[in-house]
């Protein structure tokens, strides 16, 4: 895989407990970005928030009912990326999705070398 | 700060069960005049009361029904209030709104606690910026030193202005693995992002380092409108006893 330069970071904010067929919302994305080839995703789990639905989003250390805010950020060239978002729609029925121009400075395999 | 002369009484009335947006409508009132600046601002529970329902409210133990009447006030000035009206009004759903003017013949202080701190106002601090994010993962080492702790000494040695590392839940990267936090097995090869903001300049001078460093992941830069709040030092001299 190879990527350099310009390239497009997109970030997908929703709840934790977002659900997709049966499964979290989150490893549904990652998934679909493994299938369709995507250079990479990383998901993240936030303190505290609040969003689209504007409730507040709080994971508490005693309740595991928690509804912690959850950040997936996928970067690769833009035309990858804007095969991803037609699936995002259909997806994320509640979030936010925003995108914005990076510039990729490095991007290594396992062995060291550069591509 | 409210100050004696003429201002705006504001007397809110709601039910104690009434919500906004998940939440009971009298906090949400009461935390938005907080967030907002209002100078004070007191909640009263009625003990009966009826409204625009004709439904009675009591706290009559055999009547369980609740929904006792909820009185929010606060004075303010007529600027303050006019600029907080809008917002109150959609807030307050099916509740009552009274405007009073009133005359403050004495502001209340704050109290001594609080007036020992120095009250310096944040310098604010705007311009153009870069945003760089490294994406490892957290069983990466160097010289056998988790790599996310490396980096953060490396760029603290740099003076980079700032560094923030972030753990990921799940992910996957440059070497296709599945980075997972799964409470099953305790690998723990979490995706690890660390987010620097500095200059241009001074981050592109830091990249010989992070090649050295970063065996393998993914680095990104990005352009961003630095705000930057930092606090006058003139008078404490904080940052010289903070630097060793």
């Amino acid at each position: 895989m190879k990527l350099e330069g310009k390239a497009t970071m997109l970030r997908i904010h929703f709840g934790e407990s977002d659900r997709w067929q049966d499964q979290p919302l989150y490893r549904a994305i990652v998934e679909k970005c493994r299938e369709l080839d995507l250079a990479g995703a990383t998901v993240f789990r936030g303190v505290e928030g609040y969003g689209a639905s504007t409730l507040i989003r709080r994971s508490h250390l005693l309740s595991f009912s928690s509804d912690a805010p959850i950040m997936v950020s996928v970067i690769d060239a833009e035309d990858k990326v804007q095969k991803l978002l037609p699936f995002l729609d259909e997806m994320v029925a509640q979030g936010l999705v925003a995108i914005s121009p990076v510039e990729v400075i490095k991007y290594v395999h396992q062995h060291g070398q550069r591509c | 700060m409210l100050t004696a002369g003429p201002a705006k009484k504001v007397t809110i009335y709601v039910g104690e069960d009434h919500k906004y947006h998940g939440r009971t409508v009298y906090s949400a009132i009461l935390d938005f005049l907080f967030y907002r600046g209002v100078s004070g601002a007191s909640v009263l529970r009625g003990v009966a009361g009826f409204g625009a329902d004709h439904h009675m409210h009591t706290a009559r133990v055999e009547v369980l029904t609740g929904n006792l009447p909820i009185k929010i006030e606060f004075i303010e000035s007529p600027q303050k209030v006019e600029e907080l009206l809008p917002k109150l009004h959609e807030m307050v759903g099916s509740g009552l709104i009274e405007l009073q003017d009133t005359m403050v013949v004495k502001p209340s202080e704050a109290s001594k606690k609080g007036a020992s701190r120095p009250s310096v106002p944040a310098l604010r601090r705007e311009g153009k910026a870069k945003l760089m994010r490294i994406f490892i993962g957290e069983n990466d080492k160097w010289h056998d030193k988790p790599l996310y702790k490396a980096l953060v000494e490396s760029m603290r040695a740099n003076d980079i202005a700032g560094v923030t590392v972030y753990q990921g839940i799940l992910g996957y990267g440059a070497n296709r693995r599945i980075h997972k936090d799964s409470a099953l097995h305790l690998s723990h090869d979490r995706p690890m992002m660390l987010s620097v903001v500095d200059t241009e300049q001074k981050l592109r001078a830091f990249f010989a380092i992070l090649d050295a460093m970063v065996q393998q992941g993914l680095v990104v830069l990005s352009d961003i409108d630095v705000i930057r709040y930092t606090h006058d030092y003139s008078e404490g001299e904080r940052r010289k006893e903070a630097r060793p």
